[in-house]
């Protein structure tokens, strides 16, 4: 379990955070969104006792990190933003010297070292130099060196860069299992990421929490749109006239985003529709209905997904005060 | 004890397998025998001594010593794995020691692996024993306070040239500072204080076979006292 009360962390005057409170409980995976710049480093730092704070508390596993920050050093496993390997050592050296910081005597450290490179996909470069492995080998070793000792907590600083699609998914399915019995922290900048692992996430921007909650819920919590992308096609006379506006007939249509006619009857919109209300009909069923009664067939509907840019853009805008 | 000997042993492993440590233990053995065969002329001399030869080692030390600290901090920070060492279960003081092991460790190889020459001139006259020992204790001594030095200059560096280029002035100034002494014709005092700061004036006594407790102490406390500000800054990081 991890708990931060009141974290405050200033470099050389300038603060970083400002005052994150927030607990992860065993058994979680906990999303920490950002933009750069927006703390998640820091706290991570924080919490593997690479720094200290500024004021506030930071308890990791029951102990103070600034009280015990061996103890707690000892309980978390943490990969670094910048991946640190040693670039003149073989991938088994660097294993065995982590192992070996780690205090696991011999048996153990081989039993932990085939572990860990079997589930982070390793075999295959097990005696190659760290400065020959490719930027995804790099991140699993990475990993693999973070989890050796079989940590009850980890922290992993946006553990999914530089790996291709199925690398990410294998990882992933690792990280999401491991959060069934430990504690584990991460930072992405990627929102599937969160989506797909993560029981609960915190939007960090500027050093404060701006918004924190299941991923479902965090949408809600943005005050949100949905963003449709529709494609129709009209039938038999009802091509004459159509154009943007007539999208306006749609129930509780917000704007229009783009609208293009791809030929005479397929039209292509992109619509902004209220948030999701659970008492209503779902959007796509409202879009259904009128394109129905209004004599079109809809050959496409997709919703599409905020991305975290743009949520930034309005978490951002709306701490302007609009 | 242990966590400082997985640190050094991960040293020294990755000196071993790039050209570093080697480099470093030849161009010492090198730099050595060149001086002592062909600038002083050893066999020219026709003398049976080889107090010229530990004379020069301070002077040689300044240059390969700081080729092996360098990277000691300066190398880890450009990696990014000062990051890992500071967050794996390691005191300041068992990472700072464990790093200082290492490079001890090679530069020491580098000294021992010079008894061959001593062996051998041995057949030329009668050498003391005691004498040869005594000159070791003192090169060994005097490597140690440098190490500290250049891993404590390592540590404040922002990179390896940087740190490379500091040590050895560092190094320089502190071996060659008694003979500024004598050359400003210093006196009293001044002369004293100078003279005592030298890493070369506590030398001399170790190479003319004598072990002076004075100059053993110099060179542990010089050790101690660089080591111990290496680590100071390393704890003092965590709150900046």
């Amino acid at each position: 379990m991890i708990e931060l009360r009141e974290l405050r962390k200033s470099y050389g005057g300038v603060e970083a955070v400002h005052g994150v409170s927030f607990t992860a409980e065993t058994g979680s995976v906990l999303g920490l969104l950002g933009p750069n710049g927006a703390g998640k480093t820091t706290i991570m730092k924080v919490l593997t006792g690479y720094h200290f704070p500024s004021s506030g508390k930071a308890v990791v596993d029951g102990l103070d990190v600034e009280e015990d920050p061996i103890a707690v050093k000892s309980r978390v496993g943490y990969l670094p933003e910048s991946v640190p390997l040693y670039q003149d050592l073989t991938v088994a050296e660097y294993l065995d010297f982590i192992g070996d910081a780690r205090s696991l005597d011999r048996p153990a450290r081989a039993r932990a070292v085939e572990r860990s490179i079997g589930a982070c996909g390793l075999e295959g470069v097990y005696r190659k130099k760290v400065e020959e492995l490719s930027k995804g080998y790099r991140q699993r070793l990475g990993l693999a060196q973070a989890i050796l000792h079989d940590p009850p907590i980890l922290i992993l600083d946006e553990p999914t860069t530089g790996l291709d699609p199925n690398q990410i998914i294998e990882i992933r399915e690792l990280i999401k299992s491991l959060g069934e019995s430990k504690t584990v922290i991460l930072s992405t900048h990627i929102l599937q990421e969160v989506e797909a692992i993560c029981s609960n996430v915190i939007i960090l921007n500027e050093g404060r929490v701006a918004a924190q909650g299941a991923p479902s819920e965090i949408g809600k919590a943005l005050k949100g749109e949905e963003r449709i992308r529709l494609r129709l096609k009209a039938g038999r006379g009802t091509a004459e006239g159509f154009d943007r506006k007539s999208l306006s007939g749609i129930p509780g249509l917000r704007s229009v985003a783009s609208f293009q006619a791809e030929s005479g009857s397929v039209f292509a919109a992109e619509i902004s529709m209220p948030p999701a209300d659970p008492a209503a009909a779902e959007v796509g069923e409202t879009i259904f209905d009128w394109a129905a009664s209004s004599g079109f067939k809809v050959l496409e509907l997709e919703r599409r997904r905020l991305s975290l840019e743009e949520i930034f853009v309005k978490l951002t805008s709306e701490g302007d005060g609009r | 004890m242990k966590n400082v000997l997985a640190i050094a042993r991960r040293e020294i492993r990755s000196s071993f397998n790039s050209p570093v440590a080697y480099a470093v233990i030849l161009g010492y053995l090198l730099f050595t025998g060149i001086y002592l065969y062909f600038i002083r002329g050893f066999y020219a001399v026709g003398q049976a001594d080889l107090r010229e030869y530990f004379i020069i080692m301070p002077l040689v030390l300044a240059f390969l010593v700081p080729a092996l600290t360098m990277r000691s901090w300066a190398e880890e920070r450009r990696l990014g794995t000062y990051e890992l060492l500071l967050t794996l279960p390691f005191t300041e003081g068992q990472l700072v020691l464990g790093k200082f092991l290492s490079s001890f460790a090679i530069a020491g190889a580098a000294i021992v692996l010079t008894i061959p020459v001593p062996l051998a001139a041995s057949a030329l006259g009668s050498f003391d024993a005691g004498i040869l020992v005594t000159q070791y204790l003192g090169v060994l001594l005097e490597a140690a306070a440098a190490v500290a030095v250049g891993e404590w200059i390592s540590s404040l560096a922002k990179n390896q040239v940087s740190a490379f280029v500091a040590s050895v002035l560092a190094l320089l100034c502190l071996v060659l500072v008694d003979r500024v002494a004598g050359f400003l014709g210093a006196k009293g005092l001044a002369a004293a204080l100078l003279n005592w700061l030298s890493l070369a004036f506590h030398y001399d006594s170790f190479s003319r076979g004598v072990v002076d407790t004075r100059d053993l102490a110099y060179y542990l406390s010089a050790s101690v006292l660089f080591l111990y500000l290496s680590a100071w800054g390393l704890t003092r990081r965590k709150w900046s």
